[in-house]
């Protein structure tokens, strides 16, 4: 993310975040604390009122908040983002958030409905690359970091989250494609699974499961400060975890 | 592992207030007491030399301490702010405290701000499952003021607040620690002379050490949440620990700081080079592998550094070598005595 800007007095010029998904859990968390931070935040979420609430509560920090509803499958949606991305003129983070679980409960992939699996992918591997396709030449003068949020379902096998983790698996791919394709260009592309969280997605995932046994999504915390501190052209291409014991920069 | 395990009866005069060349004309005036697993030796610092080997390899931590301790001036009147570990340009972590001798909690609420030289600092979350550690952001870098105004972070058994240079060792290189990895402080060059003339030799690892060592506060000792710290192993001290090994002698870390950067950097196949932040916790249940040999001081009941020893050689032992220091006026803290334990 933003790289030191150590001009004059000010650590830090206008900081721009665009966040997927951000009306609540692992989103809003993380749009909390870059707000704290006061960040200038793009949010978006598929519900309006849900969003709209969670922006007031952010705008309480001080912070500069434009609120987008929509879908990110939508070319419309996100055209209205890359124009609020615009409006501000820089965008030096862009976390593809948002995720689709697929058919509920998880039926197996012989099984699996199979305008629910294009729906999953939509979401949570062409969504990401699309958006990040529009924000292309801000993201490129700002030199700016792309997260995109995947899960340890992209490597398991499970039995059931067959739709989900592929689709994950297939945005590891991309995002670790995209690193190397846009290096040159000084943008940032990383994979970050933030593990198991107490979130509704998490709770949908395990219908009628209790789940409280999973820190909330606060606890990824440490890991998103440290994040914000590295050089996107350092980090580019990894794959992280949030709750991980170690989090490696290359060599 | 239960917390109540840790527990042991310390008393406070032990405490050293003073470091041991204002006290006693020299930094190696300390004692030493060698745990091996056929029992405890009681030496002085400077013998150091005669229980180690020609061969062995000591690890010494190259980062250098910061006068990491600040005044702020916040809604509650002044207090004292501690800086932890930097994270990113204006983010750090950091302890708010009422002063040295009085860790609070403070009534901190989010979004507080203060001011502290010219800069004013937001607090922006707490630390998860450790609520008086905070991250804070600042307007301006805050390097320049801990260069101005800052003093080395003490407590309240410090008699008086002692220059930086009582809180860097021979070793310090890379300033970023928020306390000093205080394991070194008594090598002197004289002693490190004698020790490479005995055949021994030196490398250095690099980790940033917070704010002081964790008090556990869970039932259950591995359910402690421990804060990150930024770490570095060259490829070149990767190489020397993992051939000193095969070669049969012995890797001696020098601190606690050092053994949490190479257990961060092993894998099956020995120390890899590897940086980044380590947030592992090297307690009995997660033993430790890379080292033979631990220098380190005496630590307090109930931290995190306590459950490290005894992921080493096992809690009896540590408390039986504890016993005996305490039996023998043994000091405690970074200006106290040294504990020598080798494993072989």
């Amino acid at each position: 993310m933003a790289q030191s800007s150590n001009h004059g007095t000010q650590v830090h010029a206008q900081r721009v975040a665009l966040i997927t998904g951000a009306s609540r859990g692992l989103g809003y968390t993380i749009a909390d604390f870059l707000a704290r931070q006061h960040w200038t935040l793009i949010l978006t979420a598929r519900h309006e009122a849900p969003l709209l609430e969670a922006v007031k509560r952010l705008k309480t920090t001080g912070a500069s908040i434009s609120a987008v509803p929509g879908d990110v499958t939508q070319d419309r949606h996100r055209r209205d983002l890359v124009a609020a991305v615009g409006r501000i003129g820089r965008l030096d983070l862009l976390i593809n958030n948002a995720s689709e679980l697929g058919a509920s409960p998880f039926p197996a992939l012989v099984d699996y409905p199979l305008d629910a699996l294009r729906r999953v992918f939509e979401v949570n591997v062409v969504a990401p690359l699309a958006l990040l396709r529009t924000c292309l030449p801000t993201l490129k003068a700002s030199r700016g970091l792309v997260v995109n949020i995947t899960s340890d379902a992209a490597r398991g096998g499970y039995p059931g989250w067959g739709g989900y983790g592929s689709s994950k698996a297939a945005l590891e791919l991309v995002s670790k494609t995209l690193a190397n394709e846009l290096r040159d260009a000084g943008i940032g592309v990383v994979a970050v699974d933030p593990g198991d969280l107490r979130t509704q997605m998490h709770q949908d995932a395990f219908p009628g499961q209790d789940i409280s046994d999973r820190p909330l999504p606060e606890v990824t915390l440490p890991f998103w400060a440290w994040l914000e501190g590295q050089d996107p052209l350092r980090v580019t291409g990894q794959r992280f975890e949030a709750q991980a014991t170690v989090w490696e920069v290359p060599a | 592992m239960k917390r109540q395990e840790l527990v042991f009866e310390q008393p406070t005069a032990l405490f050293a207030s003073t470091p041991a060349e204002t006290e006693r004309g020299a930094r190696d005036a300390v004692r030493l007491l060698v745990t091996t697993p056929s029992g405890h030796q009681q030496a002085t610092f400077a013998e150091l030399p005669r229980f180690l080997a020609a061969g062995d390899l000591l690890v010494a931590n190259e980062s250098a301490t910061l006068a990491a301790s600040l005044e702020a001036h916040g809604p509650s009147g002044m207090y004292t702010l501690d800086l932890s570990t930097r994270y990113a340009d204006g983010l750090w972590l950091a302890e708010p405290r009422w002063d040295p001798a009085h860790p609070g909690p403070m009534p901190i609420q989010v979004g507080e701000e203060a001011r502290v030289g010219d800069a004013t600092v937001r607090y922006v979350a707490p630390y998860p499952g450790i609520p008086r550690l905070w991250f804070i952001t600042a307007d301006r870098p805050l390097e320049p003021i801990l260069k101005r105004t800052g003093v080395p972070i003490h407590y309240g058994y410090v008699q008086k607040v002692w220059p930086l240079d009582a809180y860097q060792s021979l070793f310090s290189r890379v300033p970023g620690s928020a306390e000093m990895p205080s394991a070194a402080r008594p090598i002197t060059p004289k002693i490190r002379e004698a020790l490479e003339a005995a055949g021994i030799r030196f490398t250095s690892v690099l980790l940033h050490s917070g704010v002081s060592s964790l008090e556990i506060e869970t039932e259950r000792v591995e359910e402690q949440a421990v804060y990150p710290e930024p770490f570095e192993v060259s490829s070149a001290t990767a190489d020397l620990v993992n051939r000193t090994r095969e070669g049969g002698h012995r890797v001696v870390a020098i601190g606690t700081t050092v053994v949490r950067a190479l257990e961060s950097a092993w894998t099956l196949d020995g120390v890899r080079p590897r940086q980044g932040f380590t947030r592992l916790f090297v307690h009995p249940g997660n033993p430790v592998r890379s080292v033979d040999g631990l220098l380190t001081g005496f630590h307090d009941p109930v931290t995190s550094h306590l459950a490290m020893l005894a992921a080493f050689i096992g809690l009896p032992r540590v408390l039986e070598a504890y016993r005996e220091a305490i039996a023998s006026g043994y000091r405690w803290h970074e200006f106290g005595d040294s504990h020598l334990i080798l494993r072989k």
